[in-house]
Parts: structure tokens; C-alpha cells; sequence
């Protein structure tokens, strides 16, 4: 299981780094190569998120306190957001935790929280991706003995391309230069 | 120079914005119920980018009467400096020096704060501003690893003089390798005009080695938990602040000397000798307190402390508990000159006495000696000058310069029987100290000297070899290979630490 | 044919550095605690690299990888300084030693250099675990002379880095001390408040229940400078004293 991951890994490293024909940004995730399956068990590559601005963030579902609230916040922005905008934005959160977080359990998730289909997507990947994931995201996190993960807030804003644009670590209430950022990210395409 | 100050802040107020001329918001400029003290508004005209100086230089007032964006970049260098003649230290340093770079702005400002590490650092440093109202006083936005830079902006909201520091674990640590330095928030009438300001702060050091213990010396964590330390300098250095590097002014003129203390442990009981403070704003406060000889200042705070010269002379600057300026390095000198005025002072100047084994260019036979020494070279005569140079600095003070003592205090040197008794008896009593009942040609002591643990093996036969070739006494030599035997024979009783 | 030649040479430097020793893990009594307040950590057996990465073999490794050579590295992986002591992206040049731990590289670099020989980053509990080892003992930490080694190197202004080759330790790892940083796999599990007085003040809102991390034992302060090291750093971050090595699952 290690090793198919890692060779994925080095295999997806050769190559140049494209999306939807266009070379990517030197400072885009998307060159990361991260494998990763929805709550309805899709494969999809990081990268395949690309072509649209998306608030990205990471999260588990065992967790009681913050992560209940980073959706609840993410949620807020998006409704702050003009209803024309609202609908180009796209929402990835990846589990910090795939070993309890199946696909069946995110698709639990995805129906308790009331998820929009068009815009949320809840995923999962393999143990060593979700560290890479994080170091990319700027994300700190930290598995605790009792199955707790301690982690680090952060809504991350990308561009079309990839790019980290803006983050913001307010939960609870929005973050106004956040959405201003949102807004024009949304504009920009 | 005070008329001229006049009319540049007159000059530079005129051509300030038309904004600037009109009355300034006193910190009401928030909607209702949300009056923040100290908040002038926005900022305004184009950034400034602050002057920042070197100890003891003081960056120029501000001359502003409205806020303004001030962009502040401070860079982080670990470097090895001396620390003492012959001793060298690691110290991590604001902008190369100990204390850091002084930070000048006005209440009110804007301050956009560059923290850079240099690449060539090996540990991740933050800054800490006692002016600053935000988490950890910036250092929560400032933790930079080495070859790069973090950004925070604040503002100024209380005037007053602030003391800022690194707060990256361990805080001790970087605190005591010389992570600190000061930031004046000016009042927004700005500050009396004066002849001369000055940057000075206190701070105490730890090392392995002991006092004036000569090569690299490192850290020593230990002693900086239980809180002894080895060196209490001002400035960062024995002699930063003596001889020709001492602080200079005429007759005549005021003072205001920013005092600040990075400790990490000691407080300060900071006193000038032969001056008394006019004014003081102590800890840094608002409120003045006048005629004040000897004013506190905590570890992590600092004060304002002002005074008018009448007389020229040496003013020695030292921490009040006492030991720390003679026997940790605890000192530094403001040379008045200027025409006396015996009305005010008639005695004659205290120069020689503690400038005595610090300057350069007195150290020159100690020097000579030390290489002869090595060189297997050393005649009497070299001990002989070095042993007198050495004396001027740390036995004159009490047996005098010729060697007569004090009449029912020091004993005296000059022709002394008890040294004409036994010639090697001086070795031990160096290293040994001499407490209790002697008599000296005739007549009876009954003091304390303590053993003098700061001087090496050379020193002592230096020393010892010039008093006995002075005043009549018996001559000879003593080598340090004998010092060294005396020294491994005796028990030296150790001077309580405190 | 040069390169040929350059891999062989580079081969024999490096044949020392490259050997993996055994560590047995087991009970550890780490600075962060396994539940962020007292209990001890558990660390499955594993194998550690002897010595860090060296400039040579590093160099092997970007000369069969062109993509992680310095002018190919994307931003996202390596920021601008990324082996910038090097002469050019296939030649050490004289700043840089075949023998010396190879420096200036990302996280991402680092884990690719280790996946490509079958192994990963190791732990910071893995790092922690041999690094309190001395030639004699398994954990010498109480040891003062063990502490005074970490700190003599803290407070050495930088200098010529050098060669690796260093007194074994009792598992036979050298220059876990002593030398360079060395990245680990989590080092961005080290759930610090950047302003690191205040480890007992949790901000429960930023760091998810727990708060930050609550450093135990806060004696050691040899080993809180190395968490607060990498806790300052970013994963694409190199820093011209920040190397790496290998770790596998043992056997």
C-alpha cells in the first residue's frame, strides 16, 4: 500500500505539469499529486480542481469542536457572497484522518451537514498525502493517541490556477477581507 | 543648538499637509463607543522609512505633529564580539549590536515592522515590543526562520520608552545573548528639546568561563537559572562606554539618557556618580519625579532619566549594587568638559582611577608581557611595567597610587615590613584574600580584602613583581608557574555571589 | 559517460552514508506527549540512516531526477534559495563538499530523495528517540554533558559546515548533534504557538481541542530549540543549516 502510493507519487513527478493544457504556475498546489476519492468513492486528482477559484480546507469527522465549525464558516462565506458569485465557487475539504474517514462515512457527513452538491465535496487520501497536502496548505496537524487530531485552522482561497490567494483562520464569524478577496477571485477568472 | 531645534520643528510643522496644521483627533476619531486612547486617525503623507541608530547615538526627534506610516526593518546577525579584553562571546543581536538598533516614532504611528534573519543565523528568532498592543506584542506575527522575513504592522497607540526583545523558546536564552533594545514612542507634543541624548541598557551575561576568564566563552544555562551572573555590562561589552568610546558633553548642558534594562534577570539600581537626576520618568512612565539620585529599573523596562552639567569631570554611570560595576563591569563614563566652576567643585578629577586598565593605549605593557610570556621571552622589566599598569587599575583604588594605603584603613604597600618579612606573602594574599587583624609597620588593620579571583596566573606575578621592586621594598621576581603552585595549594575562600 | 563516471565516483563516496542502522523503538518519553499532556509515546521499531544526506549523493539524486534539479524546481516545492550554495544544477562546485550534509533543501526535496530510495522522512518521535542516544546509553538526556553538546553547537556562530563522520552513537546514527537541522516528516505536527510563552494559554479556537502543544519537560531546552526550529518553517523553506536523512520501517 505504501509503495503503490509512493511510485504514484514519483511517477506523477516526471512530466510537465498541465492543467487542462495550460502550463501550470510555479506556485501552484496542483503540481502536488495528490489521489484523492469523494463521499460518493470518485477517484480524482488534486489537479482536476483546477479551471475554478476553491476554498480548500482540511478537517476529520470524529471532531467535536472546530471542525463542525470551519464547515458552519465556510457555509457564512459563501452565502456573503452575491448570489451570481456563490455559484462559481467550489469547496474541497480533505480528512486529516482517511483511516476512519472511509468514503461512507464522509457520504454520512455529507448528508448530516445538509452539503450543497453543486459546490461541496468531502474527500479522503492516503496517509502520506494528507501530510503533503498540509505542508502545502500552510495546514499544522497532529494525531493524538486517542484518535483526536490536533490541527490548525485555515480556509484557503485558490485561484483558477491554483495559486494560494488568500486564508483566513476566523471561525465563527466571516472574515470580511476574506470575501473581498473571495469576490475577486470569482471576478478574475 | 537649541535655537536651532526651535526652528526646524516651527519649519518642519508649516510644511506639513494642510490636514496636519488642523486640529488632531485625540483618539475620539472612532464611531461612538469605540474611542481607542492613544489613536490619532489614519496615517498620513507618504511612509517614512525609520532612521534606526547604534548605541549610544539616538535617532533624531520626529518633528511631526500628525501620524504617519514609519516602515521599521531590523535584521537579525549572530555574531561573536568581544566581551570583555581578551574574551569573546556569541551574541545574537538586533541589527548587529547589543543592545539592538534604537527605534524612534510618535504616538499614533503606523508602524509596518520588517523582522529579517540573516541566512547565515542558525536559529529562528521573533521580536517582542513592549510598545505594542497586539498577542505577545508581535511576536506571535514575527517567529521568522533564517533566511527570511516577516511582516506586522501595528499602532502606536501609548507613548512612553519601551524595551523589545526576542520571545523565541527559550526566552532566557535569547534574552541573554543580547536579543534586546529599546523603541521611544514620542509624546505627540514631542520631547523638551536637550544638548544631548543618549542610548545606554543594562544587561547581564552568563558564561562557563568565569569573570575576565580570557577565549570564547559559551552560554551557561545554569547560571542563568540561578541567576548569577558572570558580567553586568552596559552596552554589551566591558569598556563600550569608557575611555575614548565614553559618552561626552560641556559644562553647562542637559542630558537625557534613555536607560533601558534587557536583563534577563538582574534589576538595575541605576545611579550616576556625582550627578542627581533633575528628572526622571520612571519605568518609563508619564509622571516625572524630580532630584532623584538612584532610580530602579526593572528587567524588560527602562527610564528617562535627565540632568544639567555644571562641573567637568568623569561621571561614572554603574548598577548601585555595587559589586556589579567593580567587580562584574557594571560601568561606563560621561566626560564633562569644560571650565571648572569651584564654586560648585573644587576637587580634582577621578579619570585615573577607573579609566585606569581599560583604555587601549594603558594596556600596551600588559600586552607586551602577555606576548613575551608566551614567547618564553618575559624579563623583570616587562613585569615590572605590566605589573604597574595593572596595579593603577585594580589595587590603586584602595592601597593608592604610591602605594601609602588609607591611615587605619588600606595598609600600606611602600616599605612595607610585612612584605620585607616574607616577599611571597603578597602571591597568597592576591589569591587568598586577608581578612582580620595585621599590622604594617607599626600600626594595626583589621579590614577585608577579598582574594582578587578575576586576575590569572601572569597578572598576580606581575603584580607582585612590580610591588616588590617599588617603594623600598625588597625586590625580586615572582613567576606565574609559582602563583600557580600557591594557587593549587590554598583553599580560596570564594566572595558570596548575589 | 560523464555522468556514468560522476554516479560512480559519487557511488563510492557515499556507500558509508548510505547504510540504515536498527532502532528498536519502544516506550518514549517524548517532549510532546502522545495525548498532549503526560503519557509517553510508542515508536515501532524502525531503521534510521547512519549519517545525513550528503551534497554527493543528493547530487546523484537530482542528476537521475532532472525535475528536482534547482532551475526545474517549481516554487510550490522549493523556494528561491534552494541549493543555492551549489556551483550549478549538476555541479557541487566549491562551496560545497562531496562529504558535506547536502543543506539548503525543501521538505518536499526531501521526502522525494527518500521515497526514491524506498524510505521516508523520519518522525520527529524517531528523530527524538536515537537523538537522545550517546555512545553509551540509549537515553542520555539526563546527562548534562548531553545537553551542554546540543547547545555548544546552538551558540557557535555559523561556520564552515562540516563533513559528515561523526562519534556513533550506541545504535550507530552520528551527527543527529552537532551539525545541521534536520527536517522530519511531521514538522508540521509541531503544534507550537509562535509565541512560545504561551504554552499553557491554549487558543482552543486555533489549534482544534487540545490548543498548542504543551511542551513537557521544559529542562531540555536543547530539544525545545529544535522544536521551535522547525516549527518556523514552511515546507518549500531551505535554510543554509538545514539538512536531512532517510528512515524505513524496521524490519
Amino acid at each position: 500500500m505504501f509503495r503503490h502510493a509512493m511510485f504514484g507519487v514519483l511517477l506523477a513527478f516526471c512530466g510537465t505539469a498541465t492543467v487542462f493544457g495550460a502550463e501550470l504556475p510555479g506556485d501552484s498546489i496542483y503540481r502536488l499529486p495528490v489521489a484523492l476519492v469523494d463521499q460518493d468513492g470518485r477517484g480524482f486528482s488534486l489537479a482536476d480542481r483546477g479551471g475554478k477559484p476553491q476554498l480548500v480546507s482540511m478537517f476529520y469527522t470524529s471532531c467535536q469542536y472546530v471542525c463542525p465549525l470551519i464547515v458552519e464558516t465556510m457555509k457564512k462565506t459563501q452565502r456573503a457572497l452575491p448570489d451570481a458569485d456563490r455559484a462559481k465557487l467550489q469547496v474541497l475539504l480533505v480528512s486529516f484522518d482517511p483511516t476512519r474517514d472511509t468514503p461512507q462515512r464522509l457520504h454520512e457527513v455529507y448528508a448530516e451537514r445538509h452539503l450543497d452538491k453543486s459546490s461541496w465535496t468531502l474527500a479522503r487520501t492516503e496517509t502520506p498525502s494528507v501530510r503533503k497536502l498540509a505542508a502545502v496548505l500552510d495546514i499544522q496537524y497532529r494525531a493524538l493517541a486517542n484518535g483526536e487530531v490536533n490541527h490548525s485552522t485555515a480556509l484557503v482561497l485558490l485561484d483558477a490556477q491554483g495559486r494560494i490567494v488568500a486564508r483566513t483562520d476566523k471561525l465563527g464569524e466571516i472574515d470580511p477581507d476574506f470575501v473581498a478577496a473571495v469576490q475577486s477571485a470569482l471576478r478574475t477568472r | 543648538m537649541r535655537t536651532l531645534t526651535l526652528t526646524l520643528s516651527a519649519l518642519m510643522a508649516m510644511t506639513g499637509s494642510a490636514s496636519a496644521l488642523a486640529a488632531e483627533p485625540d483618539g475620539s476619531n472612532r464611531a461612538a463607543g469605540n474611542y481607542v486612547h492613544g489613536d490619532f486617525g489614519p496615517p498620513r503623507g507618504d511612509p517614512i522609512k525609520a532612521f534606526l541608530t547604534e548605541p549610544p547615538k539616538v535617532p533624531a526627534p520626529t518633528y511631526r505633529n500628525y501620524p504617519a506610516k514609519v516602515i521599521v526593518e531590523l535584521e537579525v546577525i549572530e555574531k561573536e564580539m568581544p566581551i570583555s579584553e581578551g574574551v569573546t562571546y556569541t551574541f545574537w543581536t538586533f541589527g548587529g549590536t547589543v543592545p539592538g538598533r534604537f527605534i524612534r516614532v510618535r504616538q499614533g504611528d503606523t508602524v509596518e515592522f520588517h523582522l529579517k534573519n540573516n541566512p547565515n543565523n542558525k536559529m529562528p528568532h521573533n521580536i517582542d515590543l513592549h510598545g505594542v498592543t497586539g498577542p505577545g506584542g508581535g511576536a506571535a506575527s514575527s517567529f521568522t526562520a533564517p533566511g527570511h522575513e516577516s511582516q506586522f504592522t501595528f499602532k502606536a497607540l501609548n507613548q512612553g520608552i519601551y524595551v523589545y526583545h526576542c520571545a523565541t523558546a527559550p526566552v532566557g536564552m535569547h534574552v541573554a545573548n543580547g536579543m534586546y533594545g529599546l523603541i521611544l514612542i514620542e509624546p505627540p507634543e514631542g520631547l523638551a528639546p536637550v544638548d544631548h541624548e543618549y542610548y545606554v541598557m543594562q544587561g547581564d551575561f552568563y558564561t562557563t568561563g568565569k569573570y575576565r576568564e580570557k577565549g570564547a566563552q559559551p552560554f551557561d544555562m545554569e547560571k542563568a537559572i540561578d541567576e548569577k551572573p558572570t558580567y553586568v555590562l552596559f552596552n554589551g561589552a566591558e569598556g563600550s562606554l569608557t575611555g575614548d568610546k565614553a559618552l561626552t558633553a560641556k559644562t553647562g548642558e542637559t542630558v537625557r539618557l534613555f536607560i533601558g534594562n534587557g536583563g534577563p534577570n538582574l534589576v538595575s539600581s541605576f545611579h550616576v556618580i556625582g550627578e542627581i537626576f533633575d528628572r526622571v520618568q520612571q519605568e518609563g512612565g508619564t509622571k516625572i519625579q524630580e532630584n532623584v539620585q538612584t532610580t530602579l529599573i526593572p528587567a524588560g523596562g527602562a527610564a528617562i532619566v535627565e540632568f544639567h552639567t555644571e562641573v567637568p569631570g568623569s561621571y561614572v554611570l554603574v548598577d548601585h549594587s555595587i559589586f556589579r560595576a567593580f567587580n562584574k563591569g557594571a560601568l561606563a563614563i560621561l566626560k564633562v568638559d569644560g571650565p571648572p566652576d569651584k564654586s560648585i567643585y573644587s576637587g580634582k578629577e577621578v579619570d585615573s582611577v577607573y579609566l585606569g586598565d581599560r583604555s587601549a593605549p594603558n594596556l600596551a605593557a600588559v600586552t607586551k608581557a602577555t606576548k613575551a610570556a608566551s614567547a618564553g621571552t618575559l624579563t623583570k622589566e616587562d613585569q615590572i611595567k605590566a605589573g604597574q599598569q595593572l596595579f593603577t587599575g585594580t589595587c590603586s583604588v584602595c592601597h593608592q597610587v604610591n602605594g601609602e594605603g588609607l591611615a587605619g584603613v588600606f595598609p600600606p604597600l611602600a616599605k612595607s615590613d610585612l612584605i620585607a618579612a616574607d616577599p611571597k606573602r603578597p602571591v597568597r594574599i592576591l589569591l587568598q584574600g586577608l581578612t582580620g587583624k595585621v599590622t604594617v609597620n607599626g600600626k594595626d588593620y583589621n579590614s577585608v580584602m577579598p582574594p582578587m579571583n578575576q586576575l590569572n596566573d601572569d597578572e598576580v606575578a606581575n603584580i607582585v613583581t612590580f610591588v616588590l621592586n617599588s617603594w623600598n621594598n625588597p625586590g625580586g621576581r615572582v613567576s606565574a608557574d609559582e602563583v600557580a603552585k600557591v594557587r593549587a595549594e590554598g583553599t580560596a575562600a570564594k566572595p558570596a555571589e548575589h | 559517460m560523464k555522468n556514468a563516471a560522476l554516479l560512480l565516483a559519487v557511488a563510492t563516496f557515499s556507500a558509508h552514508a548510505a547504510d540504515y542502522v536498527a532502532v528498536h523503538g519502544g516506550t518514549f518519553a517524548s517532549v510532546l506527549p502522545a495525548d498532549d499532556k503526560a503519557a509517553d509515546v510508542n515508536i515501532a521499531p524502525y531503521r534510521l540512516r547512519s549519517e545525513p544526506v550528503t551534497n554527493a549523493e543528493f547530487l546523484a539524486f537530482v542528476t537521475a531526477h532532472p525535475q528536482w534539479r534547482r532551475t526545474q524546481t517549481a516554487r510550490v516545492f522549493a523556494e528561491q534559495r534552494y541549493l543555492a550554495h551549489w556551483s550549478d544544477d549538476v555541479t557541487l562546485g566549491s562551496n560545497a563538499a562531496p562529504d558535506q550534509p547536502v543543506v539548503q533543501v525543501s521538505w518536499f526535496a526531501a521526502q522525494a530523495f527518500c521515497e526514491n530510495e524506498g524510505a521516508r522522512l523520519p518522525t520527529w518521535n524517531e528523530w527524538e528517540f536515537a537523538a537522545a542516544a550517546d555512545a553509551t546509553r540509549g537515553d542520555a538526556r539526563k546527562d548534562p554533558a548531553w545537553r551542554e553538546a546540543m547547545l555548544a553547537w546552538y551558540a557557535r556562530p555559523n561556520q564552515t559546515l562540516a563533513n559528515i563522520g561523526g562519534v556513533p552513537n550506541v545504535y550507530g546514527a552520528r551527527d543527529l548533534q552537532g551539525l545541521i537541522w534536520e527536517w522530519v516528516d511531521d514538522f508540521n505536527a509541531l503544534l507550537v504557538a509562535s509565541d512560545s510563552r504561551d504554552q499553557n494559554d491554549p487558543d482552543r479556537l486555533k489549534f482544534c481541542g487540545a490548543g498548542a502543544l504543551n511542551l513537557r519537560d521544559r529542562e531540555n531546552y536543547a530539544v525545545l530549540m529544535r522544536v521551535a526550529m522547525l516549527s518556523s518553517l514552511k515546507a518549500a523553506d531551505t535554510t543554509a543549516n538545514l539538512g536531512f536523512r532517510c528512515a524505513k520501517p524496521g524490519n
